[in-house]
C-alpha cells in the first residue's frame, strides 16, 4: 500500500515539478512541495492506520454543546 | 498576471448554479430532517433565505466588478486581515467540497459499491475534477450545459413515473410541525445547498456581463429551487414517514418506479444524477479552493496545486466523519450554524464595510 503511494505521489511530483523548475517559479515549487509532503504524511499514516482526528464530528459536538441542541 | 483568462456567459452561469445546488442535495433532501411531511415547505422557506444570502453575495461582487473575494477582502480589510479572512473563506470551501466528496463515498459504500474502497471511489472523482479544473471555469461552464439539462429531464421524469405511488394524505396536515422546529429546518434547507452558492464569489469576477450576473444567479436559485421542492414532496407523498427516516429518500423513492415490469430499477438514474451533479459542485469548490490559495499567496497559477490540494480534501474526506451516522448528524445539527459566518457573515460584513469605507474609490487605491 505504501509502495503504491509513494508511486502515486512520486508521479504527482514528477508531472508538476520540471515544469516548475524550467519556469523559475520558485514560490510556486515551495507551495507545491509543502502541499505534497503534507498530503503524502497523511496518507502514509491513514494507511498504516493511524486514526486522523474526524474535524466534522469534532465541530459538531462543540456546537451542539455550546449550543445545546 | 490574470490567473483567469476564461470568461462564462450569464446562462453559463445559471446553469452551473442549477448544477452546484443540485449537487448532493440530489439525493439528500434539503430540510428533509426535522420538518417531517412539511419538509417541502421548509425547503421553500430555505430558498427564501438562499435568494436573501444570494442578494448579499451578488451586491459586493456587483460593487468589485471582475474580483473574487480574496482581492474583495484585501480591498476591504488591509493586506493582513484581508488575508487572514480569505484563508478562513478558502477552508469553508475546502471543508465543503471533503464533506461533499463524504456524502459521495458514503452514498457508493452504501447503496452502489459495498465492496469498492472508498479511496479508489474518491481518487477517480478527484482526478476528473483536477483534470476540469486544470481547464478553466469555461470549460467547466460548457460542460454543464450539457450535463444539467439532462438531470432536470431526470428529476422530471422520475416525478412524472412517481405519480401513481403518490399519496396526497402523507403530506396532510399542512404546517403540522412546530414552527420553531419548521424555521429549523428551513434554515437547514437554507444552508445546504441553496447559501452554498456564496462558494460563487470566486467565480462571478470571471462573468462577461457582471451587471446581468445577480439575475443569473437568482434565476438559477429559483429554478433548481422549484425543482428540489418538487423532489421533496414528492419523496414525502411516495415514501410517507420513511422519506425523514431514510438518508436517501430520493434513490428509495426511485426504487418503487415499476411500470409494467419493464421501468423498473430505475435508481440508477438517481446515482448518475449524484455523479454528475456532484462533478459539478466539487469542481466549483476544488476551482474556488486552489484559485484562492493562487490569489492569497501571490503565485503565477493555481494550476501546480490542484493535484495536491485535491489530495488534501480525499484525506479530509476520508477522516473528516466517524461513520455515516456522524456525517447525518452533522449536516442536520452543527453545519446550519457552522456555515453562518461563511455563508452570510464574511459576505454581509465585508459590504456594509466597503460601504462604509465607501470603496471602491474610483481613484489610486483601486487594486
Amino acid at each position: 500500500m505504501i509502495a503504491l503511494l509513494l508511486i502515486g505521489f512520486g508521479m504527482v511530483a514528477l508531472i508538476q515539478i520540471p515544469g516548475l523548475v524550467r519556469k523559475q517559479w520558485w514560490r510556486e515549487l515551495s507551495f507545491f512541495m509543502v502541499l505534497w509532503f503534507m498530503g503524502l504524511i497523511l496518507s502514509v499514516m491513514v494507511s498504516i492506520g493511524i486514526t486522523l482526528p474526524p474535524i466534522s464530528s469534532i465541530i459538531n459536538k462543540s456546537l451542539t454543546g455550546i449550543l445545546g441542541l | 498576471m490574470a490567473l483567469e483568462k476564461g470568461r462564462i456567459s450569464n446562462f453559463q452561469l445559471s446553469v452551473l448554479i442549477i448544477g452546484f445546488v443540485f449537487g448532493s442535495s440530489v439525493i439528500i433532501s434539503p430540510g428533509g430532517k426535522g420538518a417531517g411531511h412539511d419538509a417541502w415547505i421548509a425547503c421553500a422557506i430555505g430558498l427564501m433565505e438562499g435568494l436573501l444570502i444570494a442578494w448579499i453575495f451578488t451586491a459586493l461582487t456587483k460593487q468589485f466588478k471582475d474580483k473574487t473575494i480574496m482581492e474583495i477582502n484585501s480591498l476591504v480589510y488591509g493586506k493582513i486581515l484581508g488575508k487572514g479572512i480569505s484563508l478562513l473563506f478558502i477552508w469553508y470551501l475546502f471543508h465543503l467540497s471533503a464533506l461533499v466528496l463524504t456524502n459521495y463515498t458514503h452514498f457508493f459504500k452504501l447503496q452502489i459499491y459495498p465492496a469498492t474502497p472508498n479511496t479508489v471511489t474518491l481518487l477517480l472523482l478527484i482526478l476528473v475534477c483536477a483534470s476540469t479544473v486544470g481547464r478553466g471555469i469555461e470549460v467547466l461552464a460548457r460542460l454543464s450545459i450539457i450535463l444539467v439539462p439532462i438531470i432536470i429531464l431526470v428529476v422530471f421524469s422520475d416525478t412524472l413515473l412517481l405519480i401513481p405511488h403518490i399519496d396526497f394524505n402523507n403530506l396532510m396536515p399542512v404546517l403540522d410541525v412546530p414552527s420553531g422546529k419548521l424555521l429549523l429546518a428551513s434554515h437547514g434547507a437554507a444552508s445546504f445547498p441553496f447559501a452554498e452558492t456564496v462558494a460563487f464569489l470566486m467565480v462571478l469576477a470571471f462573468v462577461d456581463k457582471p451587471e446581468k450576473a445577480p439575475s443569473a444567479v437568482f434565476g438559477g436559485l429559483l429554478i433548481v429551487g422549484f425543482m428540489l421542492i418538487m423532489a421533496v414532496a414528492r419523496n414525502a407523498a411516495v415514501l410517507g414517514p420513511m422519506a425523514e427516516i431514510t438518508i436517501y429518500p430520493t434513490y428509495l423513492a426511485a426504487q418503487v418506479i415499476d411500470i409494467g415490469d419493464i421501468l423498473t430499477r430505475l435508481q440508477v438514474l438517481v446515482a448518475i444524477s449524484l455523479i454528475t451533479m456532484g462533478f459539478i459542485k466539487i469542481t466549483v469548490l476544488l476551482y474556488g479552493t486552489v484559485l484562492g490559495l493562487a490569489q492569497v499567496f501571490n503565485l503565477h497559477s493555481y494550476r501546480p496545486i490542484i493535484l495536491p490540494v485535491g489530495i488534501l480534501m480525499v484525506i479530509f474526506a476520508l477522516t473528516n466523519v466517524g461513520n455515516t451516522q456522524e456525517m447525518v448528524d452533522f449536516a442536520e445539527q452543527g453545519y446550519p450554524f457552522y456555515a453562518i459566518p461563511f455563508q452570510i457573515g464574511i459576505p454581509l460584513i465585508t459590504l456594509v464595510v466597503a460601504k462604509l469605507r465607501k470603496l471602491p474609490q474610483t481613484g489610486g487605491d483601486q487594486v
